[in-house]
């Protein structure tokens, strides 16, 4: 080898080496607390900020990033007494001419982050353009101010809402509504409104802001980072800022929250739970969660196969042979328990008089032996022959059950459990993974689902899957419905009785009027087995004890939820 | 048959694959269940509000008139617009590729350099323990689930080495100050470690096998033996003489894995969060975003095309024997 080639290959040598000791000696350095802060506030979360446009968001995560850069009129607070509704921008509020009137009070002096006033116009015109194109660009955000006719600013710090009628949950829904800066989205609004849809602002950064963050960065499936921003009117952020950081899975993230590149995870893996529990300098919060585990009916009246399933003694007798403990303990870690409601036992109006479902098997057995099901060749039990509508001949009682893979739990576990319980029962399940959500819940209506037409979910038996659901019961309440047919009902439930119920909790204004009306409904679920609950998992998040003042509670209901944290 | 008349029936061949693998994506994609309105599910998405939202987005055209209008617009070198964000799929689609440009190769490169100094010394010390170690480690990560793989790096080797187990870059960087170039560059590279490190070690194996293979088939060929007894090297042997012939397989496979491994090792992003190519066409097919997929996967067919095609020619010029 000639000299010059020895020269290029030492030369080479050592770059590489450099490169080699920046690599491993690192660059990553926690921001200095520039402003007298926290310094950088490092959160790990599985779910993505798809979005920070209010008209055009999925993920949940997006939800919570919009309730920490724009105002909301009210916001969750959480106490002993559970959740409960607390001003944001508004700090009080009234309401006159049968509850059809809403008149909040703003704070004064407020301003968007470029510095232009923010006013109680900008809250009026956000509603307004909620309204007009309710049913176009602005559906997503439309049940923030569903009823509402028109709101206007009489004066800077006071907005007027109209409804057509009076609403039961006015503030659970302006909870979710996020006023825009209107000198920046109004000119969106012309030529029908298409480009409100469209635009996004997390990709025009510096974006216009007014809540307790700026937002500095945003990577989709990287790190979003938020500012705290000097002319918030509420508590001031006690970190300097907030990196959000994207993991496709658990064990990176965890990983890294061990390994100290991390200060807090929003949800921990259950399988990890024990693991994070087992490591110094990090602290677990164990809490009450909104997600609950289901088997999911199929209760079209109108289904042509296996319409056994469409009795509520049947479903229930398969769901008393299903052991809940035994998910919770080897799906969940323990950290679940049982639920009787849909709604989840953190919601308001729970209904205490469900159930208990009892794990009785041989209790269940005798209840399909009188109703005639009996087993037939290989314990496997017979339908019998039915006549008339819908007649169908004897079959086994055998059914495939949709699982999605979308699930945030072992959902295969948690099925083989259901599978062996209601094997016990003489009924044999066969999983059928569906795919993802999207493709699982097709699954269940099928590919010409018409609600208007009364078309769709003739083709499947049994599902299982989740809900994440809400403080107020509205939402969850919908999604039997049939107006949530092919949108958010997977039960292709169809019942007048209960819709008209569903319409006058809506709309009646007294708490506890409203509640009894709630209380008939989840009856009415519980009764007619749409879903069999089988467990609420708890919200698990873990830090590090180099962090304070963390409300778990909070997440995705107020901004306290990242200005609380402060360094230890 | 004449130089010309090999390059032009390969590019013919190239362009009828190529066309092809278009209307394969076309078909394919629409024949999973549900599309981009079906994987919005919101309160108000009415029947009236999904016809709504499949006109502007549309897709309620007959199937016929969507591959017509998709083929017109892709000879103007239109790749169409993400029905999700409604951006150009060529803007979509340019940070995840240049994501994972670097990381493919910088693993690739790796691959390529242990996968040949294993595979020479296990041919050149055969029967030794050198060429059990070389044989067996090759044998080890050929057949390694990537994904498996990349979870060991997470769980044991991320925090021995303290580097970072996700994403392109530190989250924190950059947000309170603004870093030095070097300071970037630095934390790119090591973002790319592990995941590059992954992917190197996946195909190491092949490369180390396949060489190993070439080069015992080599070193026994009359030529060589002619010149040990002209009293070379065995330096001069291996490397000079036995090396060149046997690498002519080992450049048609790398042609060709290339090809496959620019769309992005889906399950290795996966694993790092790495937010490349792979993880941009899991999110679209979450989504049902048919343009991105199909640009995602046209991008794919063509690599694999081209790099075929560069193989063909690269033996072509290689090896003689090929025209005769």
């Amino acid at each position: 080898m000639s000299v010059g080639r020895k020269g290029l290959a030492a030369s080479a040598l050592v770059a590489a080496l450099l490169v080699v000791t920046g690599v491993v000696a690192g660059t990553a350095r926690t921001g200095s607390a520039a402003g007298g802060g926290s310094g950088i506030l490092r959160l790990g979360t599985t779910n993505y900020i798809d979005s920070l446009n209010p008209f055009n968001y999925i993920e949940s995560q997006s939800s919570n990033a919009m309730i920490m850069v724009y105002p909301q009129l009210v916001a969750y607070g959480y106490g002993a007494e559970g959740y409960h509704i607390v001003g944001d921008w508004a700090t009080s509020w009234k309401t006159s001419d049968g509850g059809k009137v809403w008149t909040f009070k703003l704070r004064s002096g407020t301003k968007w982050s470029d510095g232009q006033p923010m006013t109680a116009d900008d809250a009026a015109w956000t509603i307004n353009t909620i309204v007009k194109f309710a049913n176009g660009p602005t559906a997503v955000a439309a049940p923030s101010v569903a009823h509402a006719t028109h709101a206007s600013a009489p004066s800077p710090t006071t907005v007027v809402i109209r409804y057509a009628r009076p609403v039961g949950n006015v503030l659970a829904q302006l909870e979710q509504l996020f006023i825009l800066p209107r000198h920046v989205w109004e000119k969106l609004a012309a030529n029908g409104g298409k480009e409100l849809k469209t635009y996004h602002p997390e990709l025009h950064l510096p974006m216009v802001t007014g809540g307790a963050y700026t937002v500095k960065q945003y990577e989709k499936k990287g790190t979003t980072a938020f500012i705290r921003d000097p002319n918030y009117w509420g508590s001031a952020s006690h970190a300097d800022a907030v990196a959000l950081t994207y993991y496709t899975n658990g064990d990176s993230m965890i990983a890294d929250l061990k390994g100290g590149k991390l200060d807090w995870v929003d949800q921990v893996p259950f399988e990890a739970i024990n693991v994070v529990k087992r490591t110094k300098g990090l602290v677990i919060d164990n809490l009450p969660g909104f997600e609950t585990t289901n088997i999911t009916w199929n209760s079209n009246p109108r289904k042509p196969k296996n319409r056994e399933l469409l009795d509520p003694r049947v479903k229930k007798a398969l769901s008393m042979c299903v052991n809940r403990d035994q998910i919770i303990s080897v799906v969940f870690s323990g950290y679940a328990t049982k639920v009787e409601t849909l709604l989840g036992d953190v919601a308001l109006y729970v209904n205490p008089h469900l159930g208990p479902l009892r794990n009785d098997c041989a209790a269940a057995n005798k209840m399909l032996d009188k109703l005639g099901y009996r087993r037939g060749s290989g314990g496997i039990r017979m339908a019998p022959a039915t006549q008339g509508k819908n007649a169908q001949p004897a079959h086994p009682m055998a059914y495939d059950v949709i699982t999605p893979t979308s699930t945030d739990f072992n959902v295969n576990r948690e099925f083989q459990i259901v599978k062996e319980g209601f094997a016990k029962a003489g009924v044999k399940v066969t999983q059928k993974v569906g795919g993802d959500s999207t493709a699982s819940y097709a699954l269940e209506t099928g590919s010409k689902c018409d609600a208007a037409k009364s078309v769709g979910y003739t083709g499947y038996d049994i599902a299982m899957w989740d809900w994440v659901g809400y403080i107020d019961p509205d939402f969850m309440l919908s999604v039997v419905t049939k107006g949530q047919w092919c949108s958010w009902s997977d039960t292709g439930w169809d019942s007048p009785a209960y819709d008209k119920l569903y319409a006058q909790q809506g709309l009646t204004v007294d708490p506890d009027k409203r509640k009894a009306i709630v209380w008939k409904m989840q009856q009415m679920i519980y009764d007619n087995f749409l879903y069999t609950q089988l467990v609420e998992e708890r919200l698990i998040d873990a830090h590090s004890s180099k962090w304070t003042g963390i409300q778990s509670a909070l997440n995705g209901y107020s901004k306290q939820y990242y200005t609380s944290p402060r360094k230890t | 048959m004449t130089r010309l008349d090999f390059v032009a029936k390969r590019i013919a061949f190239a362009l009828v694959t190529v066309f092809v693998a278009i209307t394969l994506n076309f078909v394919l994609f629409r024949s999973l269940s549900g599309d981009a309105v079906s994987a919005l599910r919101c309160r108000q998405c009415t029947a009236q509000f999904k016809a709504y939202e499949r006109k502007q987005l549309g897709l309620d055209k007959s199937k016929w008139e969507q591959y017509w209008l998709y083929l017109g617009d892709l000879a103007h070198g239109n790749l169409g617009s993400s029905l999700r964000t409604e951006k150009r799929v060529t803007t979509e689609l340019w940070d995840p590729i240049k994501n994972t440009l670097p990381m493919i190769a910088l693993g690739t490169v790796f691959a390529i350099v242990l996968g040949t100094m294993v595979g020479v010394v296990s041919a050149w010390r055969r029967g030794t323990a050198a060429d059990k170690a070389g044989l067996w480690s090759g044998l080890c990560f050929y057949a390694m689930p990537p994904q498996w793989l990349g979870l060991l790096m997470v769980l044991f080797v991320a925090g021995a080495l303290g580097l970072p187990t996700s994403g392109i870059k530190d989250p924190t960087l950059g947000i309170l100050s603004e870093p030095s170039t070097w300071t970037v560059f630095v934390d790119r590279l090591r973002h790319m470690v592990l995941p590059a490190l992954t992917i190197g070690l996946v195909l190491y194996g092949e490369y180390a096998l396949i060489v190993r293979s070439a080069m015992l088939e080599t070193l026994g060929e009359d030529y060589v033996l002619t010149a040990r007894a002209k009293g070379l090297s065995s330096w001069a042997v291996v490397w000079r003489h036995g090396l060149r012939n046997a690498m002519l397989p080992v450049i048609t496979l790398v042609a060709l894995s290339l090809g496959f491994i620019i769309g992005g090792f889906i399950t290795i992003e996966y694993v790092f969060s790495y937010p490349g190519i792979g993880l941009a066409v899991v999110e679209a097919i979450d989504q049902r975003d048919y343009p991105i997929l199909q640009g995602a996967f046209l991008l794919l067919t063509l690599s694999v095309i081209l790099f075929n095609l560069i193989a063909d020619l690269l033996y072509f010029k290689l090896d003689p024997r090929v025209t005769s």
